[in-house]
């Protein structure tokens, strides 16, 4: 015979305000196996924790049930006073009257029927619930972190100046991502360079760290704590160990017209090529496609001039495995190209934009290219299509974002400031120059960025135009801008020398393939998701993966630093036990039962079960089987709902739980 | 010509202005669709689309305008081929007004007394492009327009708002470069040719004409346009009929002949000139064409 403690909580008037709690405490009282109940005005607080171990002892109860709010809320609360009385704290479960009944109810009557009806379920499933103990899984004490752009970078020097061991994986030949493309920063103004080389620098030096640049993620397999993670490292065809840095194959490659995308397709490269001069590491890499040696079979200069040998041609895409316990991803946003409507792209495209067919209409990051002491004009703010500087400057916001009309409904939180720094920069090099803003409204909700703002607008007098701009269009050497000034109602017509558009900000191409590689999930547009917007934004619901960076929403610098420590401080906070303790409520499987037919793995959304060979003792194979990895499972069930031959079964929600639950009622 | 074009063949709606100022539209469409051995057969006793005026007083008037023509349409075969900008976009509308709007459709069905019928509604650009085909097109063509630079001027209409038409991108059209390409002229890229050129303001506000419509043959002289050529009798109004206005009040002199599309089309499939209305144009083309050996 079981002695069940029934603790009926008012939750200030939460709960009491509809539900007559003291009825409900007599009536669980008189339930067959219940030997105290009681209820109290905060059973979270001290008090009512202390209540409640009290009663353990003085009434020597075998389970309890805590009726009051949802057990997301205080499960672990109840569960931890629980244990103290020396209870298996498995054997203490929630019974929600507040979210289930009282604040979805307004008849006092019915719901504290309703009530009791839930507190007698649960008196029936806490009969039934059997002692567990945590699961303990060995975490592999060493962190990938996808992407090196300054989110990466940040993630990576904090984990590694913890201790502990970092494989940076980074796609393109540098690190250093946006950040090292930008010329000065908001909302200080301070070069962009000069507080990110040093960085990548630390980054490439740190013992620590492992750095794969020009590599990809192949693969993901394991959980956390344990994840096996193959990396492509793609052939740069230069030898890295021997590769001194000097430069000279660049200098002597007979093909220097390819197009830099570094800067944006303003300058030219070779095809043996660093994509910019701070670049780290600073070996360089044939892209392949415009070598004439691997177009052709002819050439081969690099491979003459190099002093130490490095050039090899025959180099190929190498796959290694890292074994790591965490994954930080951090790969970032790309801008909505305006030169086409890129495939696949939610956005509906800008044809009354001219679709970058006028030369003199750019996008944030080509100026800030041309606002680069770094950039293909040395500084100096050149109008892409003759040279000239711009005396008359149109900057257009929002191109893209917050159009749910053209695809995207969501804000891109940096534009406001980045033009209105663009302004700033644009003045204090062209002091004649006149620069005008269309924009919605200013979005500048930061430390100092109001005042950033009110800068550019009061003091270097960058004409904030209200209102929206409905075509460009060539005019001579002009790109008139025709556009509405709504505060003034009037049509505005504007005869620029450049117009810079602050387009979308989306997440990097491809950003879905690694998603699924991962399996953490995605929104609509690509942006990863975090598994609670408020109390857990860093972290993926998939356990052991950590989001860093604009991968999971617009972000400046600022905000993508911080999470990017947030993460790593979630790394570590994993690392500083050996082996790490998962809550004991997962699917088991009945061996003896299964018949192999693999649904429950189908329907797994964290892929935790897996197929089990079982052997005679002479090693023959008898049978396959269904698995459930305990370092996996999530405890959702839709395993053991899905078994066609009931052989899964969750801890603490079995079936025979279940029932005795629905025959309480 | 082969044989498949005489399974082309369409009911015609030319709307009102086709068979007043637009007359020239009219003949030419004719004249270019027998050239081309489309067959074409004018919808018995159609009545007004109800134009631009009607929508803005009795949506349930200018719904019920569209349907009946469509219904009368139906008597016709043929997928029904629209002239006028203003005609298509309001047939166009219509359907797309009572696709999802069964509530709607009763109260027009209850106003014509019958049923709208489920008739495909073409603009001649989408007849000639896709159902004709600019190939055939190009084969068409007895009398090359070479060395002819055409602005072509689409106007508010023919792909606005974005959702009705469906005739091509609404932002960057370029079905009337294709069309007219096909004869060999040579198309401007041009900066005014989705600019509203004033529209119905013609009578009330003509000041806001004058300035529309002097941009956009301001703009399609700059980009070096021999002509315009537009397919919508109110636009062929406000840029031809007032072009002398236009210049009185600008001081600069345009003379921009502004074809209708079938105008230029009909000429190089080899309908003769006198058979396609240049002398009831305001500004003579005739210099020009004779200019371009075209006559």
């Amino acid at each position: 015979m079981s002695r069940i403690g029934v603790f009926v909580c008012h939750c200030g008037e939460n709960i009491s305000r509809t539900v007559d709690v003291e009825r409900v405490a007599r009536e669980a009282g008189a339930l067959s196996g219940v030997a105290f109940a009681t209820d109290y005005k905060y059973m979270c607080s001290d008090p009512g924790q202390n209540l409640l171990k009290k009663a353990v002892a003085e009434h020597n109860l075998d389970g309890i049930v805590v009726a009051a709010c949802s057990p997301r809320m205080h499960e672990k609360t109840f569960r931890k006073a629980a244990q103290s009385a020396g209870l298996n704290p498995f054997l203490c479960e929630m019974a929600n009257i507040r979210e289930h009944c009282s604040w979805v109810h307004e008849d006092r009557e019915e719901a504290t029927a309703k009530a009791s009806e839930i507190v007698a379920m649960l008196v029936e499933r806490v009969k039934k619930d059997k002692k567990l103990a945590p699961i303990t899984v060995p975490i592999t004490k060493r962190s990938l972190v996808i992407g090196g752009g300054i989110a990466g970078i940040q993630a990576a020097l904090d984990i590694a100046d913890a201790g502990h061991q970092v494989v940076l994986v980074e796609r393109e030949p540098s690190i250093g991502g946006h950040m090292a493309q930008l010329s000065e920063t908001f909302p200080t103004l301070d070069c962009s360079q000069c507080i990110m080389t040093p960085k990548m620098v630390d980054v490439a030096n740190h013992p620590n760290i492992t750095l794969h640049t020009y590599s990809e993620i192949e693969n993901v397999d394991g959980y956390i704590g344990n994840f096996q993670i193959t990396i492509k490292k793609k052939a740069r065809s230069v030898d890295m160990a021997k590769c001194t840095g000097c430069g000279i194959c660049m200098a002597k490659c007979p093909q220097k017209k390819i197009p830099n995308a570094f800067d944006r397709n303003m300058g030219m490269r070779p095809a043996i090529y660093v994509p910019f001069p701070q670049a780290v590491p600073n070996t360089p890499v044939i892209d392949r496609e415009n070598c004439t040696w691997f177009k052709t079979g002819k050439c081969g200069v690099c491979q003459k001039v190099c002093g130490p040998g490095a050039v090899d041609y025959t180099q190929e895409d190498e796959l290694i495995v890292e074994k790591v316990g965490a994954i930080v991803v951090a790969t970032g946003f790309e801008l909505y190209d305006i030169t086409e409507k890129p495939k696949g792209s939610p956005i509906k495209g800008y044809g009354e934009f001219g679709h970058g067919k006028i030369p003199d209409v750019i996008d944030g990051m080509t100026f800030e290219r041309l606002a680069s002491a770094s950039g293909p004009t040395g500084g100096k703010i050149l109008r892409p299509s003759d040279g000239k500087e711009p005396k008359q400057v149109v900057f257009i916001q929002c191109v893209g974002s917050r159009a749910r009309e053209k695809g995207i409904s969501y804000c891109s939180k940096i534009c406001c400031m980045y033009t209105a720094k663009h302004t700033m920069l644009y003045k204090h090099k062209v002091h004649d120059g006149q620069a005008y803003v269309f924009f919605m409204d200013a979005r500048t909700p930061g430390k100092g960025y109001d005042e950033f703002w009110r800068r550019a607008v009061e003091e270097e007098e960058a004409g904030y135009i209200r209102g929206m701009v409905s075509r460009l269009y060539q005019k001579g050497d002009k790109v008139v801008v025709m556009g509405s000034d709504i505060s003034v109602g009037v049509q505005v017509e504007i005869e620029a020398d450049l117009v810079v558009l602050a387009t979308a900000v989306q997440p990097r191409q491809g950003a879905d393939t690694l998603a699924q590689k991962l399996g953490i999930s995605y929104d609509k547009y690509n942006f990863y998701s975090e598994a609670h917007a408020k109390l857990r934004p860093v972290e993926c619901a998939t356990a052991g993966i950590y989001l860093a960076g604009a991968c999971q929403g617009p972000k400046d610098i600022p905000d993508t630093v911080s999470q990017a420590s947030a993460a790593a401080a979630k790394v570590m906070t994993l690392f500083s036990r050996d082996e790490l303790e998962r809550e004991p409520i997962v699917a088991k499987v009945n061996e003896k039962n299964c018949v192999a037919c693999f649904y429950c793995k189908k329907v797994c959304p964290y892929g935790a079960v897996e197929e089990k060979e079982i052997r005679d003792r002479n090693g023959n194979l008898i049978r396959v089987v269904a698995y459930v990895n305990p370092g996996v499972c999530g405890g959702c069930g839709t395993c053991q709902a899905t078994c066609p031959s009931k052989s899964v079964e969750l801890d603490g929600y079995t079936d025979e739980q279940i029932v005795a639950m629905i025959e309480a009622l | 010509m082969n044989s498949t074009n005489s399974k082309l063949t369409y009911s015609y709606y030319p709307g009102c202005s086709l068979h007043a100022s637009g007359k020239e539209y009219d003949i030419s469409t004719r004249g270019l669709f027998k050239a081309l051995k489309i067959g074409l057969k004018e919808v018995p006793d159609w009545l007004c689309c109800g134009a631009t005026p009607a929508h803005n007083v009795d949506e349930l008037l200018s719904l019920s305008l569209c349907a009946k023509n469509l219904s009368l349409a139906d008597e016709v075969k043929g997928d029904l081929a629209v002239a006028c900008a203003a005609c298509f976009s309001r047939l166009k509308t219509t359907q797309h007004r009572l696709a999802d709007n069964p509530e709607k459709r009763k109260q027009v069905e209850h106003a014509i007394a019958g049923s709208v019928p489920e008739k495909k509604v073409k603009h001649l650009l989408e007849i000639l492009a896709k159902d004709y085909g600019l190939e055939q097109l190009q084969e068409a063509v007895q009398k090359p327009l070479s060395g002819l630079k055409v602005a072509c001027y689409y106007g508010c209409l023919l792909t606005r708002p974005p959702e009705v038409p469906e005739l091509d991108c609404t932002e960057a059209p370029t079905i009337m470069e294709r069309v007219i390409g096909a004869t060999g002229a040579e198309t401007v890229a041009w900066s005014h040719r989705l600019e509203c050129c004033g529209a119905n303001f013609t009578l009330s506000r003509p000041g806001v004409v004058l300035k529309l419509s002097g941009d956009i043959l301001a703009s399609a002289k700059a980009a070096g346009a021999d002509c315009l050529m537009v397919a919508c009798p109110l636009c062929h109004g406000n840029l031809d009929i007032r072009q002398k206005e236009i210049e009185e009040a600008t001081g600069t002199r345009y003379n921009m002949p502004v074809f209708y599309m079938t105008q230029l089309l009909a000429l190089a499939a080899g309908v003769p000139a006198a058979k396609l209305g240049f002398d009831s144009m305001m500004v003579s083309p005739l210099p020009l064409l004779k200019e371009k050996n075209l006559l």
